[in-house]
Order: C-alpha cells, then structure tokens, then sequence
C-alpha cells in the first residue's frame, strides 16, 4: 500500500493504496451510449490529494465520504491531465465510509514532472503548479 | 431486470405481523419478511448453489409479487431467467452489497466457516466433543447456518444447544457483532431469523444475551419512520414484555435500558400526529414503559436524572402525566418504594451507557472519529457527510438530542487530544446547534447541553459533562454572540423555571458548575463574560448578580457586582418556544 505523496507518474498498473473521495465533478460522457463515462473526483489520503477518474459505473457507484482500495492503479497523463485512475487492469472497491483523515495539499495532479534526468523512464518533481486542486478549489 | 439494492417501502406494515409465523413453520415463510421481495438465497440448500450475480445484487421481476422464489423452484427455473453471465459458485451472501463494495471481513468469517463445516451442519451430528479451535468454528458456522438456511435454523438450534460448553458466550458475542457492524446491510429476512434467535438465546438465559439486547436496541433509529425501522421497535419492545421474566432473571439492567429506549423513540413516536401504523406500536411502547416504571420502580432509580429529562417530553400522555404527578408529589406507590422524591433522581449521574443507547454503533464510530482524528479547520466534509447521513432526512433532526447528551457524558477525550488541534466537543455542539431547524429541537437540544450544569455535584459529578458549554459559551464570543447569548439566557431560564419548588438545588448547581470550571482551569476567569462588551447589559448583570449572590470565589476573591439585589427570571426570552414543563404546573 503506498500514500499519495509517494505515486509518481508512470506507464504502469501497479499502485495499490487507500483514499477517501472528497469531491465530484458532473459526469463527462464521450459517447452517444453513455459507455465510456468518465467523471472526475478529488480524492486524498494523509499526506496527499490527487484527481482520480472513475469510469463507467464508477462514476454512480462512489460517493463522497467513501473510502475507496485501489489495487492495480495507473497514474498518467490522459489528455494533458494527469490522473490517477484503476485502468482496464485494475480496480477499486469501497471499503469504509468517513472514517479517515486526509489533507487536500499537496495535490499530486497538480505537480510539474519531468524526466529524471539520471533515469530516463522515472518521472521526478519539479514544480508546484498549485497547492490545491484547481478543479476542486477548497470549499471551506 | 431489476437489481434490489435497498429497502423497498411495503403496503403492509410488518410490525403489525409478528414473527410468529417463524415460529410456527420453520419452512421457508416468506410472511414475516419485513419486506416483499425476497433474495434467491434464500431459497433451500438443495437450490443454492445456484449461481447469482458475481456483484451480489439481487433479482426480482418487475411485476408484483409474482416472483416467489420458493422451494418449489428449481435452479433451473432460476437460472433460465437469468440475464447476465452466472459464475460457477454463488456466494452465500447475508448482506445488500453494492456494486464495487468489498466484502465484510466479519461476515466473510462466519461464511468461511460454514463451508468448511458444512457437512457436520447436517444431522445426525457428531457427538465428539470439539477441541476450543473447532468449537469457536462450529460455533460461526452454526451461526451462519441460522441466519443464513432460515429453513433450518430449529435444527441449527438444536445442535448448538447439544454442543454448547460455554453458556452460550461465544455463540452470542459472534451474534453481537453481527448486529454491531452487519445490521444495517443485512438482507431483511435474515433480520427476522436475527430476532428468532435472540427469542431461543433468551429462554436459555444465555450469557451476554443482555449485551447482544442492547445492540439490538441501539439499532433502531430515531425519527426513522420507515417500515424497516418500525418493524425492529415492534420487535423489541414485543421481547421486552413478552421474556420479562427471564430478563428479570438474567440481567435486570435490560429493562432500564428499554425504559430508556422507548421512553425517547416515544418522545418522536408522539409528534407524528396522524400515522395510523403506528398506533398499535405506540400503545405497546406506552404499556412497556408504564409496567417497568410501576413494576420495576427502584431500578428505573438508576438511571438517574436524565429518566426525569425524557418523562418531561411524555407529561401529555395521561398515564405518563398520573405517573409524572406521583413523582413529583412523591406519593402513591413510589413512597413505600423508598423514594424521597425527585431530587433523588436530580443527585444521580446517569450512567453513561444510557446515552449509548440512541445513537446507533455506526454513529457512534463516526462522532469519535471526528472527535480523535478531525483537525479543526479541515472538519467542514466530515461534518457534512455525518448531517447527510443522519441527520438531513425528515424527522431525522431529533438525533441531535441524543448526540449532544453523548458528547457531554460518554466521550470523554484524554489531554493529548485536548490540547492537539482536533475538533473540540464544544465546537461539534455548535455546529449541531446550529444545525437544528425546529424550535422544539434546539430547546432540548440545549437542556441536553446544560442538563448537568443544573444538578452538578463537585463530588459525583463530572467536570467533563460540563466543559462543552463553558467553552462553547466563551469561545463563541464575539463572532457567534448569539450563541453565548442564547445558552446563558436558556440556562438562567432553566434555573428559574425548571423545578421551582428545587429552585435551591438548581441555583447550586449552576453556582458550582461555574466555580468548578474556573477552579479547574476550563476556563481562565469568569470576566470573559462578565466583562464582554458584546455581551448584551441585561445578561451581564444578571450573570454578575448571581456570582455575587451565590457568594461564587474566583481566584480567591470575590467578584464584585456592579448591582445587588434578588435574583430575576431573565424575561421575555425567546429561546425556549416549548416550555419545559415543570413539576409546579403539574400541580
């Protein structure tokens, strides 16, 4: 299991950690059938906040306060977001409600990578783009 | 195809049904499911493996009723309906679960169980004596046989009482965990087998089966009207009066917590005016809760000064009124019960697993996690999924009575968390203050607040009952004025009208709650309030008369009033739109 502040962007099916969802944004539909749904959710742990994408009937299936296991994940970049997400490998199941503690900075999505220049297929952090999440600015 | 994932509302209610027909004909009885629809698992061994949906949802037909998945079913009736894929194995599911909702660890212990065991479940049973890993086992399985095969649970009874060594300890506290942590999810006619076998576990006087009681009690839910809920109330208090005897025997406390129970669930039960299911219901909880106090007089003492808090919402159904009369006139049977009269319920602490009681073990685990681990300035989403989860639903709002008495008498935080930056109680009372939207609400919610503040004994009582409403009161100054303003005026008006004629044990008590929370260090010095600015005049120094009158030290010297004189009922006050009744009105 690894926290939030730990995942680094990679083209890779093996994250496997626990978070609770915060936030959701409407549902984003890019088909005419509704089967490749895709909402945007704000989700974070102890020590970080990321976006994460649920698809299909995730997007109806979570609701905030749930405290979501991912096994499997990803954490890429899709259409120049990066985001974390279970992928077609992975998986996401809730496991708890409300009992957690979390912290909306630092927001992982919200991170400048660059290539390591030491390692060229590891990713490191350069900048903060924002503390928080600008899609899900603090509500409170 | 329709997925059940939730409690449907039913035509009939099914409190007005009681289980007898379980036991009556122990065969598959769908009669006294407290829903209509019904899961293929329940459906007898010899159809159960059958495969169901891998998501453990549910089917039923869209039409009425039609689909009675009985006995008489064969697997390949059931499946030839089936629309999506099956899995070779069906899971023996005693829950609703959701779509990508991880299985429970408890219920998939006692499902585990069961299928190891599975061939001993089945009679003629072993007549070895199991060694203390394997007895723990059998019992889960024969627990899950129970719940589960509702068919067979007189045989699973049976075996249970042919190997139990224990009294029954093991059997119950897995029981207990079941309603603790699966209640709320577990598919409603297993709900009935729950109660079936809490009825067998009571007429052999198991242990624990007290305990396993009070779970069951604090499952019910307040302001819940819905026929689910009903239902369990029906329930409850139907074995509280029908095992009275046995109860009596086994754990006397039981009865004091189900006093406690339906005298609140009676309070809200009361202000639905015209729900005619719940009639019936209510004359039972009045019949339960008249024969404990008229029978079981001396131990309803124990519960102490809240027993006079929940009568008070009751004084307008006669038979409460006549016994409310006797109270506080101290005459007819109560005297030669070796009463002295009320203020000896107004001495008694309640014990604080009384204020357990209504708040469900769900709640309960949600306000102590915000209690411990919420910092305060990050709490605005957990307060916010706690209000949508129970208390934004209709009728719902009354829990907030029962949560604040929680706060202030049953969690008590140790220093650390204290003094780190979690969320304060006084904080969480505020904001549920505020979050109150009937007048009748706020009034008792704000009783509950200060009700200790007006019996405080330094000897017996506890400053931490207290210290939410000092701290509430100061630290809301200046920004939420209205709020200090509101509870010193609703706590002068309690001192002056509560009990009239124990106006000297009041005055006492609020004096030493102030002198005991400076001395104490709650709070620095009473000048916070006496010399606020914001504060308005008449509070001020009607606050200073009473320090002064009641002859209150503070730090060593006297408070000097800027005023003498007797003491005055804050007038027109407009914090309290239902008025407490008093026992002088009574009269």
């Amino acid at each position: 299991m690894v926290a939030l502040k730990d995942i680094v962007p990679a083209a890779q099916n093996n994250i496997d950690t626990r978070f609770i969802l915060l936030d959701k944004a409407s549902m984003n539909t890019s088909s005419s059938q509704g089967q490749n749904k895709t909402c945007l959710a704000l989700v974070a742990d102890e020590t970080a906040a990321v976006h994460f994408q649920l698809w299909g009937e995730e997007c109806d299936a979570f609701e905030p306060g749930d405290i979501i296991h991912l096994s499997n994940g990803i954490f890429s970049y899709s259409r120049n977001s990066l985001l974390l997400r279970a992928g077609k490998r992975g998986k996401i199941e809730k496991v708890g409600e409300f009992t957690m503690a979390y912290v909306e900075t630092p927001n992982m999505s919200e991170i400048r990578w660059v290539p390591d220049p030491n390692s060229s297929h590891k990713y490191i952090q350069e900048a903060v783009i924002s503390p928080h999440s600008r899609i899900f600015p603090p509500k409170y | 195809m329709v997925v059940y994932t939730g409690v449907l509302p039913v035509k009939d209610p099914p409190m007005l049904k009681p289980v007898e027909c379980l036991r009556a004909n122990r065969t598959i009885d769908f009669a006294c499911r407290p829903l209509s629809l019904h899961p293929p698992e329940l459906v007898p061994a010899v159809a159960r493996r059958v495969p169901a949906r891998s998501d453990g949802g549910y089917r039923a037909t869209k039409s009425n009723g039609a689909t009675q998945e009985t006995a008489s079913q064969c697997p390949s009736e059931l499946s030839s309906r089936a629309a999506v894929p099956y899995e070779p194995y069906m899971a023996l599911k005693l829950m609703q679960i959701a779509p990508h909702e991880a299985e429970d660890p408890t219920e998939l212990s006692l499902r585990q169980a069961f299928e190891l065991l599975e061939p001993k479940l089945r009679p003629p049973f072993s007549l070895t004596i199991p060694k203390p890993q394997e007895y723990s086992l059998l019992n889960k399985a024969i627990l899950y046989g129970v719940l589960y095969e509702c068919h067979l649970g007189k045989t699973h009874i049976k075996h249970l009482h042919a190997i139990v060594t224990d009294g029954y300890g093991l059997f119950v506290s897995f029981l207990t965990k079941v309603v603790n942590e699966l209640y709320v999810k577990l598919l409603e006619p297993l709900k009935c087998q729950l109660i079936w076998v809490t009825k067998e576990l009571i007429d052999v006087l198991a242990v624990g089966v007290d305990g396993l009681l009070v779970c069951l009690l604090r499952q019910i839910v307040g302001g819940d009207f819905s026929d689910g809920n009903l239902w369990l109330c029906f329930e409850m208090v139907n074995i509280l009066l029908t095992k009275w005897d046995c109860l009596l025997e086994v754990e006397s406390m039981i009865l004091t917590s189900g006093l406690y129970t339906y005298l609140r669930l009676l309070a809200d039960h009361c202000r639905q005016l015209s729900n005619p299911k719940l009639e019936a219901l209510k004359q039972l909880e009045i019949d339960f809760c008249i024969k404990v106090l008229k029978e079981q007089f001396p131990l309803c003492l124990k519960i102490g000064r809240d027993l006079v808090r929940l009568l008070q919402d009751l004084v307008h159904l006669p038979k409460f009124r006549a016994i409310w009369k006797d109270l506080v006139l101290n005459q007819g049977e109560f005297k030669s019960l070796g009463f002295s009269g009320i203020a000896q319920l107004y001495i008694t602490r309640t014990p604080s697993q009384y204020m357990l009681l209504r708040i469900t073990p769900e709640m309960e685990a949600q306000l102590r996690f915000l209690l411990t681990h919420v910092k305060l300035g990050s709490h605005k989403r957990h307060q916010a999924w706690f209000a949508k989860k129970f208390l934004c639903e209709p009728n719902r709002e009354t829990v907030i009575v029962d949560i604040v008495r929680f706060i202030c008498c049953a969690h008590h935080p140790p220093n650390e968390i204290i003094q780190s930056d979690v969320i304060p109680r006084w904080a969480v009372i505020g904001w549920l203050l505020k979050s109150c939207t009937k007048n009748y609400v706020e009034a008792n919610a704000k009783l509950a607040l200060l009700y200790d503040w007006l019996f405080f004994e330094e000897r017996v009582d506890n400053i931490m009952n207290i210290e939410p409403a000092m701290l509430l009161m100061v630290y809301s100054i200046p920004r939420y004025i209205d709020i200090t303003h509101t509870l010193l005026e609703f706590l002068f008006l309690l001192m002056d009208n509560y009990d009239a004629e124990h106006y000297d044990i009041l005055v006492k008590g609020v004096s030493s709650s102030f002198s005991v929370c400076v001395k104490k260090g709650v709070i620095r010095s009473l000048d916070v309030l006496t010399s606020c600015d914001a504060l308005s005049p008449i509070l001020k120094e009607r606050l200073g008369r009473f320090l002064l009158g009641t002859k209150f030290e503070i730090s060593g010297k006297l408070i000097q009033a800027r005023l003498p004189g007797h003491f005055e009922r804050v007038k027109n006050s407009t914090c309290m739109e239902t008025p407490t009744p008093s026992p002088e009105s009574m009269r």
